[in-house]
């Protein structure tokens, strides 16, 4: 079994980000508590300690006390002075107080999204706004108001990442799969659909206007098609786990605004089971070509 | 803007009440509550509605196009501190992001004030109340705009802010410290609040410090294990969070009673930037269409000069054509005849849209005008067909049954736009009808303005008689198909000058030109002409 290699896993994702030239960076997840959050506080706690002043949003529902879906405790976010953070009115904490730097028209049930500077560290609770629309123009904003952008995503809402420039780090883990093979599968399949290359245009195409559907792609693939199928970007491909995985084997799909994932992360425990870490860790590696960060551990997969 | 009992639905919609609601729409939220509570002025109230309009008059001409762009922006973003208010008023401690609204509600106040200081005909918004809290907000303010609970509201504080600083370095150097040993005798980075530690990394036992959560035949999951120095760092840290809390309510409470007790004149305030932003508005929309403030009289014609129905003229405008103005004196009932699309049917909804400016205190479209408010504006035949009773109804019988209902409702003065009422019955019946209802609208005193193809109604029913002059001469049929291009052509050829013809002096409708211009084939036109001929 290869040994993990030590790592400072924040900053090791922190350099792979600046070395990819976007200012904005999301984390998205194979599934639910598969340490996302645990990443993000990874980079963030990284651009803390090399004064790299940062901003943090959310999409959607992440980032509240208690998961919707699973009523599982969401840990929240310790903040430093000085940060940026676009949050609901209705979870921004009283004490320590924060400034107010705007408040936005993007509705939540906590109410409206608000832009804060945090005045005195303190634990926050991050809702986003409701759509992906809405959260390009949350990152849109805080790209004014800070140098660099860290969204805590989610694996249903890739939608946000169309039309940004933006780095991708992927976390999996235990929690999203049965057994550590499917775990695997379900992040090389993230991964190759957020993953598609630019086309180049100089073979044969078939232009998909809007969204590459499961029912799509069957037909494609059916009639032996044998022209690269191009979408606007990854997020268009509304595949994932195996369908993804067969339509990638036997099409050729291409974007015209590729993604960039720079790093995938994953977390070995989950609330019913736990994976050997090392030898998940080396699997996702080798399955996404990624380097792959264990935030537990503290390892880099060799 | 409410329609109240001055049109029913589908005169509104033939006379375009919603294009001028739109036109006329204030920007902000106090302005659009403001704006939504608006109703007509009744006659009795003539005074008070050319009171309104010479008041927008005088604030368009006040203000050029950048200034009141300026206000009109100004009032769309200000944000609604309502709410903020009513719940500081009922006791509410408000939080951070609710002063920092009304703030900015105070900051847009001053703004406004500043901006419109040269003109007494917009209202003031800064009173008394928004100084006091403005005031009391003021040390909150925060960079260009931004709202902070800062140190300069209370010394107490700055005071309590400092004890948590110290207190949270404490217990940060000691769980620092805690942290960095587990670090350095496993020689890695140690994630919080959890990490793992491969059991198959470890020479011995766990270092100190470090307690397992969960442990597996691989390795152990573990979190720090504070000692009693943490522990003690971390109580004196939480109390001295506890009373910055305390010390931030303290204050929140004291500028949230500030604002209650100033709460019915912050009302004052907010209502008076709804005035503001309705009033700027329109006098946006009256700056924008050259309106003219009309003069509004108990009783008499409507009478106007060079008078627009702005969807349409703005519509050409769009389309790079022109828009003729028209001319009117009202005096009782009146015909207007002249060819298909001469503009017989613009000329009614001119006459409505402007009877509906002033019923609403606005500016007119028109270089001049004079008219009546009336109780109710009415519109019947082409344009107001919406079945009312199901699908079985005839579009004659539609128009009767509107009709019927215009005849039910006992408002007075009333100006009733009849356009080509009875066209689809037959002729001799349908004028006859006409004239009846024109006798009768005369007789209920009512203005009344009918177009129509109809020969001899004017003189049978004793009404004047206006006439679109119609074409110049038969315009020559386009080498192509090209609709567009036959409607330009057709525009070209016709003089949609509205003129007061003597007698019956009915035009021809122009209708077989018309018709050649628009593409029918060159064989039926011919027969049309011969048949006209027989």
């Amino acid at each position: 079994m290869p040994i993990g290699l030590r790592a400072r896993v924040g900053e090791s994702i922190l350099a792979l980000w600046q070395q990819s030239f976007a200012r904005s960076l999301f984390v998205v997840g194979t599934g639910k508590n598969v340490g996302k959050t645990v990443t993000m506080r990874a980079i963030y706690r990284a651009c803390i300690d090399a004064g790299i002043g940062c901003a943090l949003a959310s999409i959607g529902r992440d980032g509240e006390a208690y998961d919707v879906t699973g009523e599982t405790a969401k840990p929240r976010y310790r903040l430093e002075p000085a940060t940026i953070v676009a949050t609901a009115c209705g979870v921004i904490p009283r004490s320590p107080a924060s400034e107010v730097l705007a408040l936005t028209s993007y509705e939540t049930a906590a109410g409206v999204i608000a832009y804060l500077r945090v005045r005195g560290a303190g634990l926050y609770e991050l809702v986003g706004p409701p759509s992906a629309y809405a959260l390009r123009g949350v990152v849109d904003d805080l790209l004014a108001l800070a140098p660099r952008v860290l969204v805590d995503g989610a694996v249903d809402r890739i939608a946000a990442l169309a039309g940004g420039n933006d780095a991708i780090v992927v976390a999996c883990g235990a929690a999203s799969a049965p057994t550590l093979g499917e775990a695997v599968d379900d992040v090389r399949a993230l991964v190759a659909r957020l993953n598609v290359a630019r086309f180049t245009g100089e073979e044969e195409s078939l232009a998909v206007d809007g969204a590459l559907t499961a029912t799509m792609t069957a037909e494609l693939i059916r009639a032996g098609e044998r022209r690269t199928i191009v979408v606007r970007d990854p997020t268009q491909i509304a595949l994932s786990g195996k369908a993804a995985l067969r339509a990638f084997e036997r099409l050729r799909i291409r974007c015209v605004r590729p993604l960039r994932v720079i790093a995938a992360t994953v977390a070995t425990i989950g609330p019913e089971r736990a994976f050997e870490p090392r030898a998940f860790a080396d699997a996702v590696a080798r399955a996404t070509g990624l380097p792959t960060f264990d935030v537990y551990t503290a390892e880099r997969a060799a | 803007m409410r329609l109240g009992a001055l049109l029913d639905a589908a005169s509104a919609q033939a006379i375009g009440f919603a294009w001028l609601s739109e036109a006329v729409a204030p920007a902000g939220s106090y302005g659009q509550s403001r704006f939504s509570a608006i109703e007509p002025f009744t006659p009795g109230e003539e005074e008070a509605a050319c009171s309104r309009a010479a008041r927008i008059a005088r604030i368009a001409a006040a203000f050029d196009a950048g200034r009141l762009q300026s206000v009109y922006e100004l009032a769309a973003r200000v944000p609604d501190a309502g709410a903020a208010v009513a719940r500081a008023s009922m006791g509410d401690l408000l939080d951070d992001a609710s002063l920092f609204e009304v703030q900015r509600f105070f900051d847009a106040c001053t703004r406004l004030d500043v901006l419109t200081a040269d003109c007494a005909d917009v209202p003031r918004t800064v009173n008394a109340a928004v100084v006091a809290c403005a005031g009391a907000l003021e040390a909150g303010r925060a960079g260009s705009s931004g709202f902070y609970l800062a140190d300069g509201f209370d010394p107490s504080l700055g005071q309590a802010r400092t004890a948590l600083a110290h207190a949270q370095a404490e217990y940060d150097a000691a769980q620092g410290r805690a942290r960095a040993a587990v670090a350095q005798a496993l020689d890695r980075e140690v994630s919080l609040p959890e990490f793992i530690v491969m059991r198959a990394d470890l020479d011995g036992p766990l270092p100190p410090g470090v307690r397992v959560v969960r442990e597996t035949p691989a390795y152990f999951l573990c979190e720090l294990d504070a000692d009693e120095a943490a522990l003690g760092a971390m109580r004196r840290r939480d109390d001295a969070a506890a009373n910055v809390a305390r010390v931030e309510e303290a204050v929140r409470e004291r500028l949230s009673a500030t604002i209650r007790a100033h709460a019915s004149a912050l009302d004052d305030a907010m209502r008076a930037f709804g005035e503001a932003d309705v009033l700027v508005a329109a006098a946006r929309f009256a700056s924008a269409h050259r309106c003219t403030v009309a003069q509004i009289v108990n009783d008499g014609p409507v009478v106007f000069e060079a008078g627009r129905y702005l969807p349409l003229a703005l519509e050409l405008e769009r389309q790079g054509r022109a828009y003729t103005p028209i001319d009117l004196r009202l005096d009782g009932s009146a015909v207007v005849t002249g060819p298909n699309m001469g503009g017989k049917s613009a000329c009614l909804r001119a006459c409505g849209f402007i009877a509906l400016c002033a019923a609403f205190g606005l500016p007119v479209p028109a270089l001049r005008a004079q008219l009546p408010l009336f109780a109710e504006i009415g519109w019947l035949g082409i344009g107001a067909d919406r079945d009312p009773e199901g699908s079985l109804l005839s579009s004659f019988a539609r128009e009767v049954v509107r009709l019927r209902d215009l005849q039910a409702v006992a408002a007075s003065p009333r100006l009733i736009l009849l356009d080509e009422f009875a066209r689809t019955t037959n002729p001799r019946e349908g004028k006859a009808l006409l004239v009846a209802v024109l006798e009768w609208l005369r007789a209920e005193h009512a203005c009344a303005l009918a177009a129509t193809h109809l020969a001899g109604v004017a003189q049978a029913a004793g009404a004047q008689h206006y006439a679109v002059r119609g074409l110049r001469g038969i315009p020559q049929r386009p080498a192509t198909e090209d609709l567009p291009l036959a409607l330009e052509t057709l525009a070209a050829s016709m003089d949609y000058t509205l003129e007061e013809v003597g007698g019956d002096g009915a035009r021809g409708a122009d209708a077989i030109a018309l018709a050649s211009l628009l593409g029918i084939d060159a064989r039926v036109i011919d027969a049309a002409y011969r048949a006209l001929e027989q």
